[in-house]
């Protein structure tokens, strides 16, 4: 397994395409909505200044991006072209073809929390605790767990051609429905109410909370465990299924 | 020891058949050829055996464990028909990663010699001709030094050449004492480099034994002899003959009793010269066992 998981992370950071929108767009969209609400005051749910709440917005925004993209298309594609069945024909079990995949889709989602929260100090002066700051950026690379799931799911369920309009959809809708593009509070009520019990949502709301010095609540910590282990659940018999679809 | 038993195997695909009944047993150290048109159940029979496919009945056993435990314990190399590479990466390191994953890997200098990759080692895996991929999958195969190879129609996509090295890059590998299955459509690779060829058709076996034996089972010889301008009607009423083929001045008859019919031939009135009997060769073997299944 970590052999793969080596693999897969010098794979990833080989594709130009995919460094480039998993940190360079996150990086880029903050530094535009940073510049455009600047001077705003605060969020008003949060009690965050722009800037820091923007921050955990586009380094969710960026985790959860690099976590589908590690995944769900590229996974399709392996298993189009029959790599993945080549694969199964060695010491390699699917469990660890899939326990690899997600941790190597975490890896890759760590350096999009970095450099935004990274840039977030440096260029826009966000000031927060260290600590706060350290507990951010690990508790929600742990968080990003459900999203590789989700990913690996859609790859194993859609054809290669279809993979990356899903993901994309998927990435949208969760950015939105999470609040990551405008806070919750501007959605129409409806969506409201799905809004947060999406994995996102909790997502954001896990960033915002620690950064604000505060311990998240059971319900997101639940929420996230449970889209993790459903999607995980799903993901795993859907993987095998596929080796043997012929 | 056996590195193959295969007990009465059966399975479908939907309301596809593609295997049915299947038994057969392979001993370690013998190479293998699986001889048989599309849709014969060969790759369905390789599914199996690498643990990708499980049998609907019957049992499948690899060295004594079911094939998953004998994947697992890095027992089994293979190359599947759509089995491609990974993108981003060089030769050597996709065959040095598939190289770890097995307990007792081959040394990397021995893998890409085998697999004539020594040149190709630096470039990237997935930007490479055909033949060449080719090579890369098969030095993936043979990384980890597996005991039993199994190989889905191994130089589809290769030209003259490459075929003529790969099979000798195969055999330098059998050579180990290594159990080698390898299926194909193509006649003369199963008579060249198989010790036994087993003729598969509709999901069953239809023929087993080496290249010789094969070829006498089906029982069928030609007839040939210079016709000249002479007519040819008639010759398809002569004992025996199953089939008639004029080749310029020459007629070729297809007979399941080869005396009787020259003995006819004489007895027509016609001028016969340069008169040959022959056995069947290996393609007209094949083609009357497998299309009687069909």
């Amino acid at each position: 397994m970590p052999t793969y998981l080596r693999l897969e992370v010098v794979r990833m950071f080989r594709d130009r395409r995919f460094t480039f929108f998993t940190l360079a767009v996150p990086v880029a969209f903050y530094l535009l909505w940073a510049s455009v609400f600047k001077g705003n005051g605060t969020e008003p749910k949060t009690g965050l200044d722009i800037q820091t709440y923007l921050m955990v917005s586009m380094a969710s925004f960026g985790a959860i991006g690099a976590s589908l993209s590690t995944t769900g298309q590229r996974f399709a594609a392996e298993r189009a072209s029959g790599w993945l069945r080549q694969l199964q024909t060695t010491p390699l079990r699917p469990w660890a073809v899939v326990t690899g995949r997600t941790v190597a889709s975490m890896v890759l989602a760590l350096p999009a929390i970095l450099l935004v929260s990274l840039v977030a100090v440096a260029v826009e002066g966000v000031r927060v605790d260290p600590l706060h700051w350290v507990l951010m950026v690990v508790l929600m690379w742990i968080a990003s767990l459900p999203f590789a799931a989700l990913g690996i799911l859609i790859g194993c369920l859609a054809g290669p051609d279809s993979a990356q309009p899903i993901t994309l959809g998927a990435y949208f809708a969760l950015s939105i429905l999470g609040g990551l593009w405008m806070p919750v509070s501007q959605l129409p009520s409806a969506l409201r109410t799905i809004a947060v019990w999406t994995p996102s949502n909790r997502f954001g709301n896990l960033g915002w909370t620690l950064v604000s010095g505060h311990a998240p609540t059971a319900t997101t910590a639940l929420v996230l465990v449970a889209w993790t282990a459903g999607l995980g659940a799903l993901a795993i018999p859907a993987y095998r299924r596929t080796l043997r679809a012929r | 020891m056996d590195a193959i038993t295969v007990t009465n195997v059966a399975k479908s695909y939907g309301t596809v058949r593609a295997v049915a009944s299947l038994d057969l047993t392979i001993p370690a150290g013998q190479t293998l050829a699986l001889l048989g048109p599309n849709g014969a159940g060969k790759s369905t029979t390789i599914s199996m055996l690498v643990g990708l496919a499980r049998p609907d009945a019957g049992a499948v056993e690899v060295f004594g464990d079911d094939p998953a435990t004998a994947v697992a314990r890095g027992r089994v190399g293979a190359m599947l028909q759509d089995g491609a590479l990974v993108e981003g990466l060089t030769v050597k390191e996709v065959v040095g990663f598939v190289r770890g994953l097995y307990p007792e890997p081959l040394p990397l200098a021995e893998i890409l010699a085998t697999a004539d990759l020594t040149d190709l080692a630096g470039r990237r895996a997935d930007k490479l001709s055909g033949g060449q991929r080719q090579r890369v999958r098969f030095a993936l195969a043979i990384a980890g030094a597996p005991k039993l190879l199994v190989l889905d129609e191994p130089t589809a996509a290769m030209d003259v050449e490459s075929r003529r090295t790969f099979w000798a890059s195969m055999r330098a590998y059998a050579a180990g004492g290594r159990t080698i299955l390898f299926a194909t459509h193509y006649m003369e690779e199963a008579d060249e480099n198989a010790d036994r060829i087993v003729v598969m058709a509709g999901g069953r076996i239809v023929a087993d034994g080496s290249a010789a034996e094969i070829k006498s089972r089906s029982g069928t010889r030609t007839v040939r002899f210079t016709l000249g301008d002479q007519s040819a009607a008639g010759l398809d009423l002569l004992e025996g003959v199953t089939g008639i083929e004029i080749r310029g001045t020459t007629a070729i008859l297809t007979s399941t009793d080869a005396d009787a019919t020259t003995a006819g031939l004489y007895r027509t009135g016609l001028t016969v010269r340069d008169l040959e009997v022959r056995g069947a060769d290996l393609e007209e073997a094949f083609l009357n066992l497998t299309t009687d299944q069909s």
